[in-house]
């Protein structure tokens, strides 16, 4: 790989496989990981935008870190966060994930960046005489 | 009698908008999906586990299979003969609670 890749330097194929899992198809891993793993954060998704709503509704979005559409961020659960959601419950979706699902901003676009370079699967040159 | 300069009332009279005095069965429909994407937010803040009193004041709000179809297209309204006008004529209305009604309504 190329020395970009020295970012996530743990980040084998496999690895990455993995997190590419996680993203894609949290809910159901989710509920199987239940048994293993707590569900111990918020993800929160912006669906609708707060434009023209009231300032303690825009406010709350700036303290949950979301200032676009369709922007996730993860919290923990604990009372405050679960009053802001509710707060402005029209206006997103929530899910519970376990610590290992939390993912930043770096980490998010990684996952949703295409891999780079190509893998060579065979060649016609030497394929049969 | 067509195009742009047409005498239709909007062109002639300026200012009018009209809105539709109910809705329509799409229109109903989006309420509906609106209104269960609303619960499931509330039902994922439950099953958190965590406890405060905004959690507990929004279970106290009926859900969208609880509701009569009289208060998931209308509200209250004290100007209006009958005291209920459409939903949709509350400014940002997709985007408020307006499940319950005052007392005695």
């Amino acid at each position: 790989m190329l020395p970009l890749a020295s970012l996530r330097s743990c980040a084998s194929s496999s690895a990455r496989a993995q997190l590419r899992a996680f993203a894609s198809a949290a809910p159901p891993s989710s509920t199987s990981a239940a048994e293993s793993e707590p569900l111990t954060h918020f993800r929160i998704t912006l669906r609708r935008s707060a434009i023209s709503l009231p300032k303690n509704i825009k406010g709350t979005l700036v303290a949950l870190g979301l200032h676009r559409r369709l922007q996730t961020v993860y919290h923990r659960h604990t009372p405050d966060i679960a009053g802001k959601i509710l707060t402005v419950k029209e206006l997103v979706s929530v899910a519970n994930v376990p610590a290992s699902a939390v993912r930043n901003k770096l980490e998010q676009r990684l996952e949703r960046k295409a891999p780079r370079g190509y893998v060579v699967t065979g060649s016609k040159l030497h394929a049969e005489p | 009698m067509f195009g742009a300069f047409r005498p239709t009332q909007p062109s002639m009279v300026g200012l009018l908008w009209k809105t539709p005095w109910k809705l329509s069965r799409t229109r109903k429909a989006n309420v509906r999906s609106r209104l269960k994407q609303v619960d499931s937010v509330i039902e994922a803040v439950k099953e958190s586990g965590v406890q405060c009193a905004a959690l507990t004041k929004a279970l106290e709000l009926p859900k969208e299979h609880e509701m009569p179809p009289k208060d998931k297209y209308t509200v209250f309204s004290r100007h209006v003969r009958g005291y209920r006008k459409g939903i949709h004529k509350v400014p940002k209305w997709t985007r408020m609670t307006l499940r319950t009604n005052p007392k005695g309504f």
